[in-house]
C-alpha cells in the first residue's frame, strides 16, 4: 500500500469506528483550543497572588480553588495546557528533526549509517530520564532547555525507527525507478522516501508527545524542569504536593489533566498505528 | 550459541568505551575548572592545584581519560563533595534499598502482568479484554509520582496500612518486616511497567496465535487453555524477553521519581539529591554504574533471546 494521503484524512480514517479514540481526539482538540486561547479563557492572571484567599476551596470566584500563594488554580491549569502544548510540540519537532534526519540519512547512506547508528546506540545506553537528568545538570532550568533535553532523549529512538524504515523502502522498485529517471540522492530521500514515511512519523509523533508530557512532569516534580514560577501541570503538582492532605483538589486537577491528555494521545497513537502500512507496524513501539 | 555469546560480548566493548567517554566528559561539559568542580566550594587553591596534578588536567584530554579509566577500573570513582567519603561507598549505601525495590517491583510485574496479559489475549474482543486493555493503557498514562502521592494519601495517611515514607535496612530493628515500607513504592513503580507488559504479551500472543502450528494444535483437539499457555504464550515469551531490556530502563528512570516521592534512601534519590547539591563526582559515578548495569542487562536479554529463539544466533 503506497498511497499518499493527507495527515488529516489519515487521522479521520484511523478514528472511524473507534469511539474511545475519537473522544480522546476531541479532548486533545479542547486542550489545543484552551492552550491557544489561554489569555481569553483564564479569568485571572496565572501569576497573580491573592494572599487573603490562600488555599480556598473550589467555588466562586475561583472555579478550581487557589494554591498556597492564593493563585487561581483554574487559570494556572489553562496556562498549563499552553505549556503542555509548547513542551509537547517542541519535543516532537526536536526529536523528529534530529532523529529523523539521522535515521533517514543512516538508512540511505549505509556507510555513514554504521557510524551514526553506533553513536545512537551509545546514547540509548543511557536510560531516558537519567540522560535527561544528566543534561539538566549541565543546562539551566528553562522552557527551551527542557524541550531540547526531552527532544534529544526521543531523537535516539526516532533515529533508530526511521533508520529501519528507510532501509526497507530503499530497495523498493519505485526507488529504483526514480533512480533510473535520473533523480539525485536529495530528491530520492525527500521526494520519494519521506512522503512514504509521513504516516509512521505521525504515529511516532503522537507517542513522543505523550511521553514528553510524562517526562516533563517528572522533571518538574524533581525540581529540574521548567523554572518554578512557570505555570505548568507538573510544576503545579510539584509545588502543592505538601498540601495534599489540606487541599487535595490542588493535585487532582493538574494530575487528571495530565492523565487524560497522555491517555488520549496514546489512544490516538494506537488508532493511527493500526491504520498504517503493515510493514512498519513492528517498528513503532508505543505505550 | 557459544559463538554468538562471544560475538555479542565483542560488540559490547566499543559501546562500553564510548559510553565511558561520554560519562568522563560530563565533568568537562560543566562550565569551570574540573578540579574546582570536583572539590566543591570549600577547596583551597592548593587543593585545586594538587587535584589538577593528580587528574593530569595539564595533559591532553585522551591521557586524562586513560587516567580516569584506570582509576575507575581500580574502583576509585573519586570522593563525594557532600559526604566526604568515596563515591563507591555512597552508592553502595543506597544499593540495598534500590535492589530490594527492583526485585519487589519485578515480582509484581510478573505476578500481575503475565496472567492478565494472557487473559486479555485469550478473550480477545470480549469485555474482559476491553477492560484490561483500557486499564493497562490508563496506567501507562499516569505520572508515577502522582500515583505514589495518592497511594500515600489513601493507604498510609488514610487507612494507615503501610508506612508513608523511608526505609530502615532489613538488618535494622524490625528485620524482614521492614519490607512493608517498600510495598507502596514497589506497587507505584510496577503499575506503568506491568501495564506495558500486559499490552506487549497481548499483542505478541495475538501475533503468534495466527501461526500455522497453533492452528494444528487446535485442530488436533488440544484444550484451548493448553494451546494458550503451551503453544502461544511460550512463543510470545520471546518478544516479552526482548522487552525486559527496556522495562529495566523504564524502571531505573521511574525509580528516581518513586524513591523521591517515598523518601527512600536508594540510588535513585541519591541522583536527584546529588544534582541539587551539585555533588558532581557522585552524579558521574551513579551514571557510570547505571549505564554499566543497563548494558549488562541488555546483554543478558539478548542472550536469553537467542536461547529462546535459536534462529537469532544462527543468522
Amino acid at each position: 500500500m503506497r498511497v499518499l494521503i493527507s495527515p488529516l484524512r489519515f487521522i479521520l480514517e484511523a478514528l472511524r469506528g473507534r469511539k474511545l479514540a475519537t473522544i480522546g481526539a476531541l479532548w486533545l482538540l479542547l486542550i489545543i483550543v484552551l492552550g491557544i486561547g489561554a489569555p481569553l479563557v483564564a479569568p485571572f492572571d496565572p501569576l497573580e497572588i491573592d494572599p487573603i484567599a490562600r488555599l480556598s476551596e473550589p467555588g466562586a470566584p475561583y472555579l478550581f480553588g487557589t494554591d498556597h500563594f492564593g493563585r487561581d488554580t483554574f487559570s494556572r491549569a489553562v496556562y498549563g495546557a499552553r505549556m503542555a502544548l509548547i513542551i509537547g510540540f517542541g519535543s516532537v519537532v526536536v526529536a523528529l528533526l534530529c532523529g529523523g534526519l539521522i535515521g533517514m540519512l543512516s538508512g540511505y547512506f549505509t556507510g555513514l549509517g554504521h557510524i551514526l547508528m553506533r553513536v545512537v546506540d551509545v546514547l540509548m545506553a543511557f536510560p531516558a530520564l537519567l540522560l535527561a537528568l544528566g543534561l539538566m545538570t549541565i543546562l539551566e532550568r528553562s522552557v527551551m532547555n527542557t524541550i531540547i533535553v526531552i527532544g534529544t532523549v526521543y531523537a535516539t529512538t526516532t533515529a533508530r525507527i526511521l533508520f529501519g524504515m528507510t532501509l526497507k523502502l530503499k530497495n523498493d522498485v519505485f526507488i529504483d525507478a526514480a533512480r533510473c529517471t535520473g533523480a539525485g540522492h536529495f530528491s530520492i530521500l525527500f521526494k520519494h522516501i519521506l512522503p512514504n514515511l509521513l504516516s509512521p512519523i505521525l504515529v511516532q509523533a503522537t507517542f513522543i508527545f505523550a511521553f514528553a508530557q510524562l517526562q516533563a512532569a517528572a522533571l518538574d516534580f524533581l525540581g529540574l524542569g521548567l523554572p518554578p514560577e512557570t505555570p505548568s501541570w507538573g510544576n503545579m503538582l510539584a509545588e502543592e504536593r505538601i498540601y495534599i492532605t489540606r487541599a487535595p483538589w490542588l493535585l487532582i486537577y493538574p494530575g487528571v489533566l495530565i492523565i487524560l491528555s497522555v491517555f488520549s494521545m496514546n489512544l490516538l497513537g494506537d488508532a493511527l498505528r493500526d491504520r498504517i502500512d503493515p510493514r512498519f507496524k513492528d517498528d513503532i513501539a508505543g505505550v | 550459541m557459544f559463538a554468538y555469546t562471544i560475538k555479542r560480548l565483542l560488540t559490547l566493548i566499543p559501546t562500553l568505551v564510548a559510553a565511558s567517554i561520554l560519562v568522563f566528559l560530563f565533568i568537562h561539559l560543566i562550565p569551570g575548572d574540573p578540579a574546582a568542580i570536583l572539590l566543591g566550594d570549600s577547596a583551597t587553591p592548593e587543593d585545586i592545584v594538587a587535584l589538577s596534578k593528580e587528574l593530569g588536567l595539564d595533559r591532553p584530554l585522551w591521557q586524562q581519560y586513560l587516567l580516569w579509566f584506570r582509576n575507575v577500573l581500580s574502583g576509585n570513582l573519586g570522593n563525594s563533595l557532600f559526604f566526604n567519603t568515596p563515591v563507591l561507598t555512597v552508592i553502595a549505601d543506597g544499593a540495598e534499598t534500590s535492589i530490594l525495590l527492583a526485585l519487589l517491583t519485578m515480582s509484581w510485574i510478573v505476578l500481575l502482568g503475565i496472567p492478565i496479559g494472557i487473559l486479555s489475549a485469550s478473550f480477545k474482543g470480549s469485555w474482559i479484554d476491553q477492560i484490561t486493555s483500557g486499564f493497562a493503557m490508563l496506567f501507562a498514562s499516569i505520572p508515577t509520582f502522582w500515583l505514589g502521592l495518592y497511594l500515600i494519601l489513601i493507604f498510609a495517611v488514610g487507612l494507615g496500612w503501610f508506612p508513608s515514607s523511608g526505609f530502615p535496612s532489613l538488618s535494622d530493628e524490625g528485620g524482614l518486616s521492614n519490607i512493608r515500607y517498600l510495598i507502596l513504592p514497589s506497587l507505584t513503580l510496577a503499575a506503568p511497567n506491568a501495564a506495558l507488559i500486559i499490552r506487549l504479551i497481548r499483542s505478541s500472543m495475538l501475533d503468534v496465535s495466527r501461526e500455522d502450528h497453533v492452528r494444528t494444535a487446535r485442530a488436533k483437539g488440544l484444550h484451548p487453555a493448553k494451546v494458550a499457555v503451551k503453544h502461544v504464550f511460550r512463543n510470545a515469551l520471546i518478544a516479552v524477553a526482548a522487552a525486559f531490556g527496556f522495562t529495566f530502563a523504564a524502571l531505573i528512570s521511574e525509580a528516581v521519581v518513586t524513591e523521591t516521592v517515598f523518601s527512600l534512601p536508594g540510588i535513585g534519590r541519591l541522583v536527584v539529591q546529588s544534582i541539587l547539591r551539585r555533588d558532581y563526582p557522585v552524579i558521574q559515578g551513579v551514571i557510570l554504574i547505571i549505564v554499566l548495569l543497563y548494558l549488562f542487562v541488555n546483554l543478558l536479554v539478548d542472550l536469553a533471546y537467542a536461547w529462546l529463539d535459536p534462529r537469532v544466533s544462527l543468522s
